[in-house]
């Protein structure tokens, strides 16, 4: 569904991302793990036009998108549920969800609200509220909300676990996981990587800027330096 | 009344009015969150084109200041594709260059007078009071002819900004107004719903320009001359800071905040040399205590609930 070859892209002389190649097939969960500073989010912000690559290719579903405006790759049917959650805080739960679906223009996205509130239904508990007044984990779920609003084929999460508890964690990684099973193909980033290697079908290890490693989720994480330097060990085990 | 109605209160009025209009126009642009300092040049640029169109083709007022304003949008089109990919201060600045830029234009061009500027604008008040008399008007039960002309004038300056404000408030519940509030509060969040942000922060900029074009045109109609010095920098201070005492958040407060900037000089006028001292001493003490101006959305709130349950008592 999207293919990446040799993308790169830079923040003025410093390159950010060096020529990597990701594939993510259609319905599958594909994850990309790495520390901090490895160029995970500017991967994903180069994939919706957010930054502009200086080189490579970006194939979605056969089309050519390097370049293509954001709003342009949104109405394709790539969405960003970006990191940090970006919430309308003035706005409340309601309009933000009607943001998300701001370039729609078919007749069913009424019922798109009623899928969002029976996935999330603490959003309609909270729909009058402003979504600056929710907590971490219901902004996350408004961010996810948000974007499915905009009908994604394939949906791109940056690092939704972030700063969340731990409980929270694991519902955001099982409504991820029913989202995909409902159609939608999954590109996630995660440093959360026991979690992200546990739903992923496919995943990708970004070091610096480039692709060291890449596999079936469960290879990757049976891989040694995987377990080294992200799972806390050899012996922790997976 | 017919004290009330002399001719220095009715000029401060129509002040008031023309700089309403001006808040209007930054409202506009502030509603995308972009700070731009070029309405006065945008001013400038209508001021200008409606002045030499009357004064020089001939073209009659009603049509020349909306083609003012229409040239003013023009350019801020043109300037908007490269200065909008700057944001917060640089922008600000960016502005601020094209606003010196359009006053040294009008300064050296032959069309514009250079820095002695066109003079002998047909006034909006004198063209009414001419179409009174050639009814065979000239006593209005009190009134002079002059009185009731300016009384016409002030309530046509009313009727714009009424339509404006009328305007602005059905532009906040609508697409558009959505895709600006949503772009103010997080332009990358915006960008990354698939709003087209250039596009609507240009038209926001446009809009403003149009607004401040219009304005300029009025001025030049009201005030019988124009000329570089009109428009030149403190202009830009000014109408900024309508919106930094009135509050940005909804377009009442730019209103508000020109109304009292207006009035403030005049009523200080006693405290004559310590004028400008108390005027700045109140822009001060605003930012430290009311950053988000005097009328925030909270605000109207606030009154909202405090009326509602008054009334239910």
């Amino acid at each position: 569904m999207l293919n990446i070859s040799g993308l790169s892209t830079s923040y003025g002389s410093i390159q950010a991302i060096k020529g990597i190649d990701i594939d993510v097939p259609e319905g599958s969960i594909v994850s990309l793990i790495g520390a901090n500073g490895a160029g995970k989010t500017t991967t994903m912000k180069s994939l919706v036009g957010l930054l502009k690559p200086q080189a490579g290719e970006i194939k979605f579903l056969g089309q050519e998108i390097r370049g293509l405006a954001p709003h342009k790759i949104v109405n394709l049917g790539m969405s960003l549920v970006p990191e940090g959650r970006n919430i309308l805080a003035g706005m409340t739960v309601l309009e933000n969800l009607e943001m998300g679906a701001y370039q729609r223009k078919d007749k069913e996205v009424q019922k798109d609200f009623e899928k969002v509130f029976k996935r999330f239904p603490i959003l309609e508990e909270r729909k009058q509220q402003l979504g600056g007044t929710l907590s971490g984990g219901q902004q996350q779920m408004l961010a996810i909300g948000r974007a499915l609003m905009a009908r994604p084929k394939l949906l791109l999460l940056d690092e939704p676990s972030m700063g969340l508890a731990p409980l929270v964690v694991a519902d955001i990684f099982n409504v991820i996981r029913e989202i995909n099973q409902e159609g939608t193909t999954i590109l996630l980033v995660e440093q959360n990587v026991r979690q992200a290697l546990k739903i992923a079908n496919y995943a990708y290890v970004l070091e610096t800027g480039k692709i060291v490693l890449h596999g079936k989720a469960d290879e990757v994480a049976k891989n040694p330096r995987v377990m080294e330097a992200y799972l806390g060990g050899a012996k922790a085990g997976v | 009344m017919a004290i009330l109605l002399n001719q220095y209160y009715l000029q401060i009025a129509v002040f008031v009015m023309v700089n309403a209009i001006l808040g209007v126009s930054i409202y506009l642009t502030l509603s995308t969150g972009q700070l731009s300092l070029g309405n006065a040049g945008f001013m400038s640029i209508g001021a200008y084109t409606c002045a030499i169109l009357t004064v020089k083709a001939g073209l009659p007022v009603y049509l020349a200041i909306p083609l003012g304003g229409v040239a003013a949008s023009f350019i801020s089109i043109i300037i908007g594709f490269p200065a909008l990919r700057l944001t917060g201060i640089y922008l600000a600045i960016a502005t601020l260059g094209f606003g010196e830029v359009v006053r040294v234009i009008v300064l050296n061009l032959k069309i514009t007078n250079g820095a002695l500027g066109i003079s002998g604008i047909p006034t909006l008040g004198t063209k009414i009071g001419k179409i009174l008399s050639s009814f065979g008007m000239s006593k209005f039960g009190g009134f002079s002819a002059q009185q009731v002309s300016t009384l016409l004038v002030l309530v046509i300056l009313l009727l714009v900004l009424a339509f404006l404000i009328f305007f602005c408030i059905r532009l906040n519940r609508s697409r558009v107004g959505r895709a600006f509030a949503a772009i103010k509060a997080d332009e990358s969040a915006a960008e990354a719903m698939g709003i087209n942000t250039t596009y609507y922060k240009l038209l926001a900029f446009a809009l403003g320009a149009l607004i401040a074009g219009i304005a300029g045109g009025l001025s030049a109609h009201l005030t019988f001359f124009i000329g570089p010095k009109d428009f030149a920098y403190h202009r830009t201070v000014e109408i900024l800071l309508y919106a930094v005492l009135g509050g940005s958040d909804l377009v009442i407060g730019p209103i508000v905040g020109a109304l009292i900037l207006t009035l403030l000089p005049e009523v200080l006028r006693s405290a004559s040399n310590y004028r400008l001292m108390i005027y700045g001493a109140l822009l001060v003490t605003m930012m430290a205590f009311r950053p988000q101006g005097l009328i925030s959305e909270e605000t109207v709130r606030y009154w909202k609930g405090k009326l509602g349950r008054g009334s239910k008592q």
